[in-house]
Parts: C-alpha cells; sequence; structure tokens
C-alpha cells in the first residue's frame, strides 16, 4: 500500500490517485494512437492528391501516345486518353463530376489546403496530450521511484 | 472486501449494457453525420456549375451520367434521409443518457447503503 497523501511531498500518492493516473495515462496514449492513424490518413491524402495534380499536368503530352492502364497485378495494356482535358472527379456522397484540367487541379490544391490545416490541428492535439502524457509518467516515475517494493 | 450484493450487480450489468449501447448509437451517429455533411458539400459543388456538365451518379456498382438537377434533388433527398436517421438516433441517445444516469444514481445510493428516492 502506497503511503497516504502529503500535498507537499510529491513522492507519496493516494493509491486511488495513483490508480486514476495510470487510466489517463492509458487513455491518452490511445488517444494519442487513435490521432495519429488520423494524421497518417490526411498526410495519404495529401500525397494522393499531389500526385493526382501531377498526373492531370502531364496528361496533355500524353495524348499524343499511349499510356499504360494498370489492371493490377504489375499488368497493364495500352489505352488512349480521349480528351486530356475533361477530367473526372469524385467529390464525395457518390457523385463524380467532369471538370477541366485548370479546374481539377483548383479543386485539389483547395482540398490539400484543407487536409493540412487538418493536419496541422491533428498534430497540434498530439502534442498537447504528450505534454499530459509526460507530466503524468514524471509523477508516477517519481512515486514508484520513492516506493521501489511497488507495496 | 465485501462481495457486491446480486441485485446491485445485476444494475451495473445493465449499466454496461447501455454503455455499450450508447456507443454503438454515437459511433452510428457519427457516420450518418459524416454522410450527411459529405452530401451538403456535394450539392455545394454542383449548384454553381452549367446545366450541361457533365455528373455521374453512383447506381449499384456503375456510375451513370445524370442531369444536374436530378443529382441535387437525389442528393437534396438522401441529405433529408440522413438528417432523420440522426435526429432519430439523438432521441435514443437522450433516453439511453437519461436511464444510464438514473441506474447510477441508483447503485451509487444502493451502495452507500441508502434507499433509492423513488
Amino acid at each position: 500500500m502506497l503511503r497516504c497523501t502529503s500535498v507537499s511531498d510529491s513522492s507519496v500518492m493516494d493509491p486511488k490517485e495513483y490508480q486514476a493516473l495510470q487510466h489517463y495515462l492509458n487513455e491518452y496514449g490511445q488517444q494519442i494512437e487513435f490521432l495519429g492513424q488520423q494524421f497518417q490518413i490526411l498526410e495519404q491524402g495529401r500525397f494522393e492528391a499531389q500526385a493526382s495534380i501531377e498526373t492531370i499536368s502531364g496528361l496533355s503530352p500524353a495524348a499524343e501516345t499511349s499510356v499504360l492502364l494498370q489492371i493490377g497485378s504489375g499488368v497493364s495494356v495500352r489505352a488512349k486518353i480521349l480528351d486530356p482535358d475533361k477530367i473526372l472527379i469524385a467529390i464525395g456522397a457518390d457523385v463524380v463530376i467532369e471538370k477541366t484540367g485548370a479546374d481539377a487541379i483548383d479543386y485539389l490544391n483547395e482540398r490539400i489546403t484543407e487536409m493540412e490545416a487538418s493536419a496541422k490541428n491533428v498534430a497540434g492535439s498530439i502534442e498537447k496530450i504528450r505534454i499530459q502524457m509526460n507530466e503524468i509518467s514524471k509523477r508516477l516515475e517519481e512515486v514508484d521511484a520513492n516506493n521501489p517494493s511497488g507495496t | 472486501m465485501n462481495s457486491i450484493p446480486p441485485k446491485i450487480q445485476n444494475q451495473i450489468n445493465m449499466l454496461q449494457q447501455i454503455q455499450q449501447q450508447l456507443q454503438n448509437i454515437l459511433h452510428q451517429k457519427n457516420q450518418y453525420e459524416i454522410a450527411a455533411k459529405e452530401t451538403r458539400r456535394a450539392t455545394e459543388e454542383i449548384e454553381p456549375v452549367n446545366e450541361d456538365t457533365v455528373i455521374f451518379m453512383s447506381v449499384g456498382t456503375i456510375m451513370v451520367q445524370k442531369k444536374r438537377d436530378d443529382v441535387i434533388k437525389d442528393l437534396s433527398d438522401k441529405a433529408e434521409t440522413l438528417d432523420l436517421r440522426i435526429k432519430s438516433l439523438e432521441k435514443q441517445e437522450k433516453a439511453l443518457q437519461s436511464r444510464f444516469e438514473q441506474l447510477q444514481g441508483q447503485i451509487k445510493l444502493a451502495l452507500e447503503g441508502k434507499p433509492p428516492a423513488e
């Protein structure tokens, strides 16, 4: 049993408080994991949008020749782009809209800006939680160090 | 350590069940809210374009070309349905939340050895 809490002594803690801090630590850990996944999704979306912009920009010269259309397992067929300035974009809710190349690039750039802003927010939240976790860990380590037997 | 009386244990089990139901409802509500937001956003994207703009909409496993106004109508209907589902889930959430708090109060009183104030 840990000694009873004394406000002035940081090395002692009520066992219930100790358990609560451990619980918070686990909760925060789970939150960081979840937010980390969100961050990855946003980053992936951003890279994908950038790759699409690069593709749209490179479509015009490709119209004069054939391109390779990947059909999976490393297999491709030759394909011809009928109109490189007609881009079809999925805008969500099972809707696809046709845009010109320039409009499609604008649309993707807007999405990139939004994803960057969201990623920044998520990173900020992760950082805040990490700071709180560090404080709790430090507090628990102090208590553990003064109660080496763990009793 | 004293063991928990069966009646209270039963109430605790019920509380856990309600909590699980609440989580399921919240998850479902969240999914519908995301879908509703996406639908509104798609509508906002389509509204300003010309009537002759090529738009496809998913029908089963294929994409079918549709007129702009028809797509807007479909999306508006979809958003309306989603809003109704969200409202229905909110009602369920409220009822469960109230049941949860009531049961929590009863358990607390029982553990403190006080009779429930009914």
